[in-house]
């Protein structure tokens, strides 16, 4: 899994893991756009690092609904400076998508879904960027769309 | 550096750093929920056997990988439990499988029942039978992982070995 260095276009080894309970404090507001305090110790929130440094680029909360086989994207940001023009690392989000498409795939193997609901003005960029299906008021990815995502990111 | 606001962003870059919490009322969570099952069951047809082969090897290959990364060692999870699976993901006869990467069929069931430790051009031909898609090193990883607990807990071995061992170390 890589994410590039948009000055030099370097590509950079990343991995995503679990925030564990002492970094919650790190995500704050001001760098992650959301009130991540809202989430208890048993809520899944996963942290993109580049390796080897333990700074915090991107942090992403899905649910998972076990019974219909499928993983939903809560919320998602990337550090603050990693966002825009001039951000300093690219793929980001596509790296944290892949991955919960990653842990539903290991889950629920062909029948794997993940979904979330877009705000209506970016669903297109959604559809467009991460090959999201329209599933009425969610985008999903699904079988060879899901595939795709995993493979252009994660493999 | 002066970090912009949220607002000064474009839809564009917006979609490629967030996703916004959306609020839904009890309603549409419900008419969310009914369009979705629609897309999928569509979705879900128009599937090939090969695609849902394709994604349960790959489903394989993402376990495998979560095994290997773990601490625990599960004396189930042997080279021979994962190839059964693979063998069993392609839904082909094992005698049609043995012929596919060259292999003996009485030896493939003894990798697969546990008899017999697999050489290495076993994982290579797993590999390469994949299509990359399950790497070499993976199937290698699984009987280090195996050997490296028979090692770390193997008494017998070390009471045997003992007498061998006529001076230690203060």
């Amino acid at each position: 899994m890589n994410i590039t260095e948009t000055e030099t276009g370097i590509k950079k080894g990343a991995r995503i893991s679990a925030v564990e309970e002492k970094e919650r404090r790190l995500l704050t507001r001001k760098r992650f756009a959301f009130n991540w305090k809202m989430f208890g110790s048993s809520d899944k929130l996963f942290k993109l690092q580049i390796e080897d440094n333990e700074d915090i680029l991107g942090v992403m909360n899905y649910i998972e609904m076990s019974d219909e086989k499928r993983i939903e994207i809560k919320l998602l940001a990337c550090a603050s400076e990693n966002v825009g023009a001039s951000k300093k690392y690219d793929g980001i989000t596509g790296c944290l998508i892949a991955f919960a498409c990653r842990s539903a795939k290991a889950a629920y193997g062909d029948l794997a879904c993940v979904s979330l609901v877009p705000k209506t003005v970016l669903r297109e960029h959604y559809i467009n960027k991460y090959h999201m299906l329209d599933g009425g008021w969610q985008l999903y990815l699904e079988g060879a769309q899901m595939i795709s995502l995993i493979n252009e990111y994660l493999l | 550096m002066k970090t912009k606001k949220i607002t000064e962003y474009s839809s564009q870059e917006l979609a490629e750093a967030y996703v916004f919490p959306v609020k839904l009322t009890a309603k549409q969570k419900e008419e969310a929920a009914r369009q979705l099952l629609q897309a999928r069951a569509k979705t879900q047809a128009e599937l090939t056997e090969s695609d849902k082969q394709t994604s349960r090897v790959l489903q394989l290959r993402f376990r495998l990988e979560d095994y290997l990364n773990g601490e625990a060692f599960d004396p189930a999870l042997t080279f021979g439990h994962f190839l059964k699976e693979y063998v069993s993901i392609l839904g082909k006869k094992r005698k049609v499988f043995a012929d596919e990467i060259s292999v003996d069929e009485t030896l493939l069931s003894q990798f697969v029942n546990a008899h017999r430790l697999p050489p290495d051009y076993m994982a290579i031909r797993l590999e390469l039978h994949s299509h990359n898609v399950i790497p070499a090193h993976y199937w290698y990883r699984l009987v280090e992982k195996q050997k490296e607990h028979e090692i770390k807990t193997n008494k017998t071995l070390r009471l045997k070995e003992m007498k061998f061992v006529h001076s230690r170390v203060a």
